[in-house]
């Protein structure tokens, strides 16, 4: 098995597995001349390739779906049946393009959702400004 | 509406995922990206899926040669002998879970569990929604690498003579596995041995035993709002 | 492309199936020895990056489809064919204990990703 490549995939997931999401940390654009090519590769990683990573044990756990959650899996399906988007573009969304932070810290289903209402603004079936107005518009129902 | 054992709370707390999720649903449908009986039909079928499909059609090819051996080649075709049609509820499928079940075979010298590393790639249609153990990064990140540790934390020792086989479902096909059937049910019928097929033993975390018809109880995290009518 | 194309497309087949016949001839089989492309990383794939530049065997060849790379952008023009391939672990990760010689993990890749060792 040894060869180039195969290094090279060992040490990037050396590298993704010290990325975390910067949450407390200032950073500072870099210089290019500090980044090399691993930690290029490390940045471009897409955020849900996970696989082979340490990590500790967890203990396993059940949940129960609260109602908008399953509400956000149907909205999804909807808009894929009717031919907003497929599939793959709702997982490019939801798994890789809201990067590392929100990846790691939203949940599951909070992930679907943003994706469903970006790729509605993003195609132009309704504008920023309407959601906006809409998300206002439901919070004052429940005030 | 207030419930039975905690007080209801001072002011009526909405969660922002809760208000996103209404408004994003009302735009859809005021804009006709779909319509509010799309969603409530896909929202019936989505209440409608569990693990007792597959766990029928483990069964059935446990009594029936000619049926394992159209489920080991056309998981697609043997699915609709335990009533589930891969194209619904849309004509063409569940979008995610696109239309290509693979039947995965336990024998006396594979076992095999699935993961996807991506997201949570599974097979709705005939297998329920996911667990939430399966969607963590950490049974993702860990499964591929160090599958027999990750066994052992669910209590399943695979002995080493026995190929450990991850199928890390990654594209369009959805996969389960066909343990294999215990000892201890000869002349069980159909239905006796589909209530010992769990979700677990479709996954490769466990393993089907005359004695246990439920998967290992685990921490359940309860929903503020749960999902009603189930 | 109006929308509810793939609907049109997929509706009665089922997806993959409503691309079956549009790839050109697959050109690994069952039993071929592969190893996986180290493409770039950027933007967007589903080939893991824990597999790139190992060695496996083709397991099953299981249908056509667009790549994931293409589909995630809505293009759907050029089917490939897809493979299922089976690895030992010992290959992927070279800590992988001996005594677990024979275990083994299967993933699966549109064509592009492979090439014959």
């Amino acid at each position: 098995m040894p060869s180039d490549t195969r290094q090279k995939v060992m040490r990037h997931i050396d590298i993704v597995g010290q990325l975390q999401p910067a949450l407390h940390q200032p950073q500072h654009a870099p210089l290019p001349t500090a980044i090399d090519n691993a930690h290029f590769r490390a940045y471009m990683r897409t955020s849900h390739d996970v696989g082979g990573e340490p990590d500790v044990s967890i203990e396993w756990h059940e949940k129960e779906e609260e109602q908008w959650e399953l509400n956000t899996y149907v909205t999804c399906e909807c808009l894929a049946w009717r031919g907003v988007w497929n599939a793959e573009e709702r997982r490019r969304r939801q798994n890789v393009d809201l990067g590392q932070t929100q990846y790691l810290g939203l949940p599951y289903y909070g992930r679907w959702l943003l994706s469903a209402a970006r790729i509605m603004v993003d195609k132009q079936h309704i504008t920023l400004t309407e959601l906006m107005n809409k998300i206002d518009e439901v919070k004052k129902r429940h005030e | 509406m207030a419930e039975k054992h905690k007080p209801a709370p001072m002011v009526d707390e909405v969660s922002d995922f809760e208000v996103l999720e209404v408004a994003v649903r009302e735009l859809a449908i005021e804009k006709g990206l779909f319509s509010a009986e799309d969603h409530r039909r896909f929202a019936e079928f989505a209440h409608s899926i569990g693990p007792l499909p597959a766990a029928r059609l483990v069964a059935k090819s446990w009594l029936d040669p000619e049926f394992k051996k159209l489920a080991l080649e056309d998981g697609f075709t043997a699915s609709k002998e335990v009533g589930i049609d891969w194209l619904n509820p849309t004509g063409f499928g569940t979008p995610s879970d696109y239309c290509d079940l693979r039947v995965l075979e336990n024998t006396p010298s594979v076992h095999n569990v699935v993961v996807c590393t991506l997201c949570s790639c599974y097979p709705r249609p005939i297998l329920g929604h996911s667990p939430e153990w399966y969607r963590t990064p950490n049974y993702r990140r860990r499964l591929v690498r160090w599958p027999r540790q990750v066994l052992s934390e669910f209590g399943l020792q695979i002995p080493a003579d026995v190929e450990v086989r991850v199928e890390d479902s990654n594209q369009k096909c959805r996969f389960m596995v066909m343990p294999m059937r215990p000892e201890g049910t000869e002349d069980w019928s159909e239905d006796q041995l589909t209530e010992i097929v769990t979700r677990d033993c479709m996954l490769g975390v466990a393993l089907p035993h005359p004695d246990r018809k439920a998967d290992d109880k685990r921490p359940v995290h309860k929903a503020a709002n749960p999902v009603h009518g189930h | 492309m109006s929308r509810g194309h793939h609907a049109e497309k997929a509706t009665g087949k089922g997806d993959p199936q409503c691309f079956r016949g549009e790839a050109p001839q697959p050109k690994f089989k069952v039993g071929d020895r592969v190893r996986i492309r180290d493409l770039p990383d950027i933007f967007y794939t589903r080939c893991q990056v824990y597999t790139r530049g190992a060695e496996g065997v083709v397991a099953v060849v299981t249908h056509e489809s667009p790549a994931p790379e293409d589909e995630a952008w809505d293009n759907v023009d050029a089917p490939e064919w897809f493979y299922i391939v089976r690895f030992k672990q010992k290959e992927l990760w070279s800590e992988y204990p001996d005594v677990y010689a024979n275990d083994t993990l299967q993933t699966e890749f549109s064509e592009r990703w492979l090439e014959p060792v």
